[in-house]
């Protein structure tokens, strides 16, 4: 059984279609990313799929439970981490855990014991007293990540949680919900930095203008999409010549920048690569470095988003 | 627990902070005490039905009117509160149903105003000693006095707060619609004695309605007129909470 079981979901705000007949199965204890331009429907499909807004048509069911005719039982067992911030302004920071705990109906010798984890869990001890519209933008962040797992659930839904966050907040985060999936939890995450999808997800979704382009995981993407690879070489000197002694070689893309360094894209690297080390030589071009740039998920996010382009 | 006191619980405590203390407590304190005692050289008595009071018994029992007024801008405040800072969703994404937000806030009014009626009731009790007529009603009459009026202005408060996202807005319109309410009604000074508009202005006033019906049951006269001011107040407050409720429920994300 899936825990997230989405079937031909729509979202129309009038004439104008949010999001656009997706499917979306989640199997339980995986990080499923879904990633998505400004504006592809990311924030509505997450709000769909968390009983905030009901969908125009299509099916939509959660751990077991039909989420449409039944929204209350599916908030029972999720988790939510909204894009926009939530905080109480005038709580203390161990207030707002221990409030938000008691909203969830937890005992309060279990709010108390969850309120100390957290606190050390996520770095909180120096910020404990403080109000919540005294912290930054990034504690504020932090703090409401860490808020939402005083109480228990099956599925999280996290959008785009490590906005604001320093790159070792972030890593513990990712580190920390790492270890939380290792206990059985299901995560769905949305985020704009691809290198924390490749780094948490088992399995990746990307959707742009409303529709899923694709799903799979992030290593299967790179072998569907990363077939063109990229290659960067730096030059000793600066060659004025370079892009009439290279426009022979056919079967890639080269850009030319500066006189003093190539970058070459084409899916028969090898191959061309051999051909442009062959010519420089013959031209007596003294190479400084030469590096091959693995394809990662950003580049893949990019052209798939370009290549569903309406003008493709 | 019930979600719904679990709302209440949470909502009384964001609410109460100094400032809010301070607004309940301190500023209808100066007005009993200060405006009461120094308007008394000027304002020998006020007739209340075929009796005469002294004048601060009689903004005394004003203020419990003005008061429980006061408190109900809470609701209008965590709604507000809740909007602008993303509670409202992360609430809607919780165990909780639209239902139970909008009962949450006019339980808390409900708890927050009869608290501050009480409040002042004990603190201007002192004042009014003398001319205190208890009876069966009295405190029937002051709870529901409270009740009605917390639903009534708690619903004006949520409509506001549901229209109006800009901070200066909702301050401004709040500030103005509250103003008026507090000054042109018999919370401080009595109907008769103004002029031909500004009297009508007054009974096209709920707080009116609430002072007039609090007043009647801490020193006694229940007329016809009293029982009508009731029923205007319970229709009044029904109406603003269903329209209130809606407008709850329409609230997009």
């Amino acid at each position: 059984m899936s825990c997230i079981g989405a079937s031909h979901l729509s979202k129309s705000y009038g004439s104008v279609r949010a999001v656009d007949d997706i499917s979306l199965s989640v199997r339980p204890g995986q990080v499923f990313g879904f990633l998505g331009p400004n504006g592809a429907g990311k924030s509505t499909t997450i709000k769909m799929l968390t009983t905030l807004i009901p969908p125009s048509k299509g099916t939509l069911n959660i751990l077991g439970i039909d989420a449409v005719a039944d929204p209350l039982r599916v908030r029972h067992r999720i988790g939510v981490v909204l894009q926009q911030p939530s905080y109480e302004p005038t709580l203390s920071v161990e207030k707002s855990f221990d409030k938000y705990g008691m909203m969830w109906n937890v005992p309060k010798t279990e709010r108390k014991k969850r309120t100390e984890q957290l606190i050390s869990d996520f770095d909180l001890k120096h910020i404990r007293k403080k109000r919540n519209e005294d912290l930054s933008i990034g504690q504020r962040r932090r703090v409401q990540v860490a808020r939402e797992f005083m109480h228990d659930m099956d599925l999280l839904f996290l959008d785009e949680p490590t906005v604001g966050l320093d790159p070792g907040a972030r890593r513990k985060l990712l580190d920390y919900l790492k270890k939380k999936v290792e206990t059985g939890l299901t995560i769905f995450y949305t985020t704009h930095i691809l290198s924390e999808a490749e780094y948490l997800c088992d399995e990746i979704a990307i959707i742009d203008n409303g529709r899923i382009v694709t799903v799979d995981t992030p290593n299967a993407l790179k072998n569907r999409f990363g077939n063109k690879k990229t290659i960067r070489i730096r030059l000793k000197e600066k060659r004025p010549d370079m892009q009439d002694m290279l426009s022979g070689i056919s079967d890639c893309k080269i850009d030319f920048e500066g006189g003093t360094s190539i970058t070459i894209h084409s899916e028969k690297s090898e191959l061309v690569l051999l051909q442009v080390l062959k010519t420089l030589s013959n031209n007596s071009v003294e190479i400084e470095d030469l590096s091959a740039v693995p394809t990662n998920l950003e580049e893949i996010f990019l052209k798939v988003v370009r290549e569903d382009a309406p003008d493709n | 627990m019930h979600p719904i006191i679990r709302l209440v619980n949470r909502n009384i405590t964001i609410s109460l902070n100094p400032g809010f203390l301070i607004w309940q407590i301190i500023f209808p304190l100066i007005y009993i005490f200060v405006a009461g005692f120094a308007y008394a050289p000027l304002i020998n008595s006020v007739p209340l039905g075929a009796r005469d009071l002294d004048y601060p018994a009689y903004l005394a029992s004003g203020m419990i009117g003005f008061n429980i007024m006061n408190s109900t801008l809470v609701s209008g405040i965590i709604i507000w509160n809740d909007r602008r800072h993303g509670m409202f969703e992360q609430i809607m994404s919780g165990p909780f149903t639209r239902s139970h937000y909008i009962l949450s806030n006019i339980c808390t009014i409900g708890v927050i105003g009869l608290a501050s009626a009480t409040l002042i009731a004990l603190v201007g009790y002192p004042v009014f000693f003398e001319s205190v007529e208890f009876s069966l009603v009295t405190v029937p009459i002051i709870i529901f006095g409270a009740i009605t009026g917390s639903i009534l202005f708690g619903s004006l408060a949520s409509i506001i707060s549901t229209r109006l996202r800009s901070s200066e807005g909702f301050n401004v319109i709040i500030n103005t619609v509250f103003l008026f309410f507090a000054f042109v009604s018999t919370a401080f000074y009595p109907a008769e004695g103004a002029p031909e508009p500004l009297r009508t202005a007054f009974y096209l006033n709920p707080l009116t309605y609430l002072v007039d019906v609090i007043r009647a049951g801490i020193f006694g006269g229940i007329t016809e007129f009293v029982i009508l001011e009731m029923l205007v107040l319970a229709g009044l407050a029904a109406t603003l909470f269903v329209i209130a409720s809606k407008l709850l429920t329409r609230l997009d994300f």
